[in-house]
């Protein structure tokens, strides 16, 4: 039974991981706690439902479709909502992202209407046996993106012109001014991304699931993850991800399923007491 | 001192700038009748969820009797008078239902209520139905404390968890011709979903079995825990309470570990997506009882009326799913009871008409829905459904008389 | 109506030095919110009968209902604006409120003034603990442990309530002040109004001690504060504990007015509230919580009787509003929100402040 537990936590997890990073990258880049990231996460499901099941394309253009899609729904929010409140306490942004969600989630119900959505893509759903262990493909092939992507960005942010100005960016505002990096577009680029990983998580929960707003809650567990990671650190984001699917899927199977949100705030909680900065960020800032 | 002082003029101008501004779209208050009939319409009041966690399926429900209620004004109204419905947004906020009930007693008074699908809001206003003058007639959910004693201000208008227990518990035993059936019941770790296991065991123990409650989370990604909770245990059939996702989830899951085993969800979950959402081989193993036919299961006359509308209203997606049956019964509930208590109908009167006993024939759509002076619950039988995936239309089993074997 | 309530609460804030004006704009503030309730029970005003939409779509029982949010947002803002400590947890305290009144009123049966002193200290003892972590982390990262007490607080409660109570709630008697019974919403108005004044008025007032001086000192400088002799981790740990005392009470009043109480009441949104109030109010500004609990609660009801007066056609825009209003209800209500809080950085509060400088320049 545990391996079991443990690989659907740790595929659980790396879905997560995934929606945490990109909440971890926008709070890196704009120093905003983005509530408005489970919300993301079921505009990710219904833009899969929307070029999946209604318009019928193939699913490599679904998958186009849903980044394109959803780098420009970010890159738009951050251009209307968050750049004109650039120095505004970080309360009132956290304020604008909740209100936000409350607008998303309506116009979500106005085009789709009350009830859930079936998403049809071409995916897997059968099991693999190894070991007397079943290995759902679903869950490999979600497990198997998530770390795909995380490749891609840590690759894209050691190697690339753009991803050093991004870090540099993350390091200090008025440093990366001074040194000529245009800090609007990188901020703007961080939202993108941070929308479009989102949104690939919904895509997965949605086929997991169903593509409802009610996948809103299973987005915003992102927050406690990254925060056992550490605010500031990539790294840290995916491992907190990771750590919060273990832990709902152990407490789910050996105590009980409601349980499962408390071990993840404990720790929280503890990690908050003993490691502020999180278990990879680096010790700066919020101590007293 | 200036962050304390608030300047009182603005404030008080803003406000009287509000009233005067609100004056010309309102409406002449001429006439305003305490109990919500006026001379060419009656207004009707509705409490649901339609914008919070359980919209996807208290909304369709509303779009139901929203439906019935259109199609009845199309064709003249009752008694000259149109009915006009005012429906409540309470988004599973107990505070709203409250404020909600208010509203529809004194502010924009109605003749009466339906809905009300929030059980712990209705216990919260149990003791101001009973002691008020608005009669709530087809709620989608009933409480015990609005039924028992019965209160001639309340009729129920869903068929009871303890109900679905027992018809789903007793249905499966028999049809698998099991001694002792063995249960697993997977619930959603709230409220409700504790007291649908209580039941589920109480349905299995009458019968010689016995039961084991598996929680599930509300908004969950993954069942993998329950199902190999349901490996151990090998029941011999599985109960669900949930929403839809949660049957998805559970058969999604099952279906990886090979699990063959039968599984029925409660009347709420008997949708067109959860059927939709599964492969034939692991959806031909889910039924659901239900005390309202699915869209789509036979041709009686009440079927062919509520698809005739539905499609005319634009809501041919939502007829198939059994909310929306029930909204539409609930529907010609209102309309026959207002009819009934005559052509000067107040509260007054259709409460005495509904407390002396009630009932209407839905030409197949439900169970019988009828009201005695001792019991206000109004529908109690259901039966099983299941879906063909060959025909893509719902199935049901025998008749809903006969579910009377399986409850006490 | 919302203004002349303003009008009461923050009556006692007009300046003795304006003479003659205080006490007549005291007396009026008054009358008013005296004469609100009979206005909202009866629909009229001096015998004239006003339409629901006169009366904006707002009904006694919404007001009754703000005012108990209200003292939250008060305490919320006290602890936030004043002693610099942001708290998501608000919702835990009112939990925390429903538990110490379900034990001292539901299971013990002790008198309500009694169950209310109870979990005053109840929620005090809570708030020290909630405020530990204030000790080791701040700003945002206090935030977040907030936000970990309200999960944990919350499973508690329905630990409880399954325990000793029925799945569907925990029941509450009818709140009695000696021989005054809280049964109607109009006697419910009256209690809510003193109890909202009191604790606006001791807030305030507790502003202007020393101690009131040395948070304001610890949150605009904290080094300074403490090089000046104030001990901040005890001041901050005073703040917590008389702001979640009074946000107790608060939960055990909503407990009582609601008569039955289920912890999945207690809901993340429920404990946002409290925040969005203050925010869209003003920080800092305990008048402007009023405004922000106006906002947040009634104005959805506003915008909802507003879509009702249009009558349906056969439009695109006529299918959408039958199809879909209390959408487009929350849609028109979270952008109003945005664009509040993009265009009004310091809250309607800052709003109120930057017209009476426009006016007093011109009146110069």
């Amino acid at each position: 039974m545990l391996p079991q537990v443990l690989f659907s936590g740790l595929a659980l997890g790396s879905i997560y991981g995934l929606v945490a990073l990109g909440f971890a990258l926008v709070f890196k880049a704009t120093d905003v706690l983005n509530f408005a990231q489970g919300m993301f996460v079921v505009v990710g499901a219904f833009l899969a439902v929307t070029a999946g099941t209604q318009l019928h394309l193939p699913f490599a253009l679904t998958l186009m479709f849903i980044v394109v899609a959803a780098a420009l729904i970010g890159a738009a929010i951050q251009a209307l909502l968050i750049r004109p409140l650039t120095g505004r306490s970080m309360l009132s942004i956290i304020m604008v992202t909740i209100a936000l969600s409350i607008v998303l989630r309506a116009l979500i119900e106005i085009i789709f209407g009350p009830q859930p959505r079936a998403l049809t893509t071409p995916m897997p759903t059968g099991v693999f046996i190894v070991e007397g262990v079943r290995i759902s493909q679903l869950h490999m092939l979600a497990a198997g993106v998530s770390w795909l992507c995380l490749g891609l960005f840590a690759l894209f942010f050691r190697f690339t012109t753009f991803g050093l100005q991004m870090r540099a960016t993350a390091n200090g505002h008025e440093a990366a001014l001074v040194s000529g990096i245009n800090v609007d577009f990188v901020n703007r680029v961080a939202w993108a991304i941070g929308s479009v990983l989102a949104a690939i998580g919904g895509l997965f929960l949605a086929q997991l699931q169903l593509a409802s707003t009610e996948l809103e809650g299973i987005g915003l567990l992102a927050l406690p993850a990254v925060v056992i990671g550490g605010l500031q650190s990539i790294p840290g984001a995916i491992i907190g991800g990771l750590l919060v699917g273990l832990i709902e899927q152990l407490a789910s199977s050996y105590v009980s399923p409601r349980s499962a949100d408390i071990f993840v705030y404990t720790l929280l909680l503890l990690v908050l007491m003993v490691r502020p900065w999180g278990l990879f960020g680096q010790r700066e800032l919020g101590r007293v | 001192m200036g962050m304390w002082g608030i300047r009182v003029g603005p404030v008080l101008g803003l406000a009287a700038g509000l009233l005067l501004g609100a004056s010309p779209l309102a409406f002449a208050a001429s006439e305003s009748p305490a109990d919500g009939v006026y001379a060419d319409h009656i207004d009707w009041g509705v409490i649901m969820d339609l914008s919070g966690p359980t919209s996807a399926s208290q909304a369709v429900w509303t779009a139901g009797i929203k439906d019935y209620i259109r199609k009845v004004d199309d064709a003249g109204g009752i008694n000259g008078r149109k009915i006009n419905l005012l429906v409540e947004d309470e988004r599973f906020d107990a505070s709203l239902d409250r404020i909600a009930f208010e509203k529809l007693t004194g502010q924009t008074p109605v003749l009466g209520i339906s809905g009300m699908g929030n059980a712990s809001a209705q216990v919260a206003l149990a003791s101001t139905i009973r002691r008020g003058k608005v009669p709530v007639l087809g709620s989608y959910t009933t409480t015990k404390a609005v039924t028992e004693p019965p209160t001639p201000m309340f009729y129920g208008g869903f068929c009871g968890y303890k109900e679905m227990a027992q018809v789903g518990v007793g249905a499966l035993t028999e049809r698998l011709k099991l001694a002792a059936p063995k249960v697993v019941t997977v619930h959603l770790d709230t409220a409700g979903g504790k007291e649908y296991a209580d039941f589920v065991n109480a349905a299995a123990m009458r019968h010689g079995g016995s039961s084991k409650a598996v929680p599930i989370k509300a908004n969950a990604a993954d069942a993998t825990a329950q199902v190999l909770e349901i490996i151990a245990s090998k029941p011999d059939f599985v109960a669900v309470h949930g929403t839809a996702t949660t049957p998805v989830l559970l058969m999604r899951a099952m279906q990886q570990y090979g699990l063959p085993t039968p599984v029925f969800g409660m009347a709420y979950i008997g949708t067109p997506i959860v059927y939709n959402s599964l492969p034939p081989e692991a959806g031909s193993r889910y039924s659901f009882v239900s005390c309202f036919t699915p869209g789509g299961t036979d041709d009686s006359a009440g079927m062919k009326a509520m698809t005739e509308s539905a499609d005319k209203f634009g809501h041919s997606a939502m007829k198939d799913d059994i909310n929306y049956v029930a909204g539409w019964v609930i529907g010609q509930l209102v309309t026959e009871a207002i009819a009934k208590a005559g052509p000067d109908v107040t509260r007054e009167k259709l409460v005495a008409m509904l407390s002396k006993g009630f009932s209407i024939d839905t030409k197949g759509l439900s169970a019988p829905v009828s009201y005695t002076p001792e019991d206000h619950s109004g529908i109690a039988l259901l039966k099983p459904f299941g879906f063909d995936y060959a025909t893509k239309r719902f199935t049901g089993s025998g008749t809903y008389d006969e579910a009377r074997k399986y409850e006490q | 109506m919302s203004g002349e309530q303003a009008a009461v609460s923050a009556a006692p804030a007009v300046r003795p030095a304006r003479g003659w004006r205080a006490p007549v704009l005291l007396v009026l503030g008054v009358a008013a919110a005296c004469y609100l309730p009979f206005i909202l029970t009866e629909r009229a005003i001096f015998g004239v009968r006003l339409s629901n939409m006169q009366l904006l779509n707002i009904g006694l029982t919404q007001v009754n209902l703000m005012m108990i949010t209200l003292l939250g947002a008060l305490s919320l803002n006290y602890l936030t604006g004043i002693a610099g400590l942001i708290s998501i947890g608000h919702a835990a305290f009112y939990a925390m409120g429903a538990m110490a009144g379900a034990v001292f009123g539901t299971q013990l049966g002790l008198p309500f003034p009694v169950v209310l002193a109870g979990s005053a200290l109840v929620g005090a003892a809570t708030g020290v603990v909630a405020g530990l972590p204030s000790l080791r982390v701040r700003g945002l990262y206090f935030v977040l442990s907030t936000f970990a007490l309200h999960y944990i607080v919350v499973f508690m409660l329905s630990e409880y309530q399954f325990r000793f109570f029925d799945v569907v709630g925990i029941p509450f008697e009818e709140a009695t002040l000696g021989t005054f019974v809280l049964d109607t919403p109009l006697r419910w108005y009256f209690f809510l109004l003193v109890l909202c004044v009191l604790v606006y008025v001791g807030l305030r007032n507790s502003l202007r001690t020393r101690e009131g001086r040395a948070m304001m000192a610890m949150r605009d400088h904290e080094l300074a504060a403490s090089a000046a002799g104030i001990d901040v981790r005890i001041l901050r740990l005073k703040a917590f504990a008389c702001s979640s005392a009074i946000a107790a009470v608060a939960g055990t009043l909503y407990s009582y007015y609601m008569t039955n109480v289920n912890a999945e009441f207690f809901t993340i949104d429920f404990a946002i509230q409290f925040v969005a109030i203050i925010i869209i109010g003003g920080m800092g500004s305990l008048a402007g919580s009023l405004v922000g609990a106006a906002v947040w609660l009634l104005l959805p009801a506003v915008i909802t009787g507003f879509a009702a007066q249009i009558g349906s056609t056969d439009s695109a825009f006529g299918t959408l509003l039958t199809e879909s209003k209390p959408q487009l209800v929350n849609l028109i209500f979270g952008s109003l929100v945005i664009v509040l809080l993009i265009f009004a950085p310091g809250g309607i509060a800052g709003i109120g402040r930057s017209l009476r400088d426009r006016l007093s320049v011109r009146v110069r």
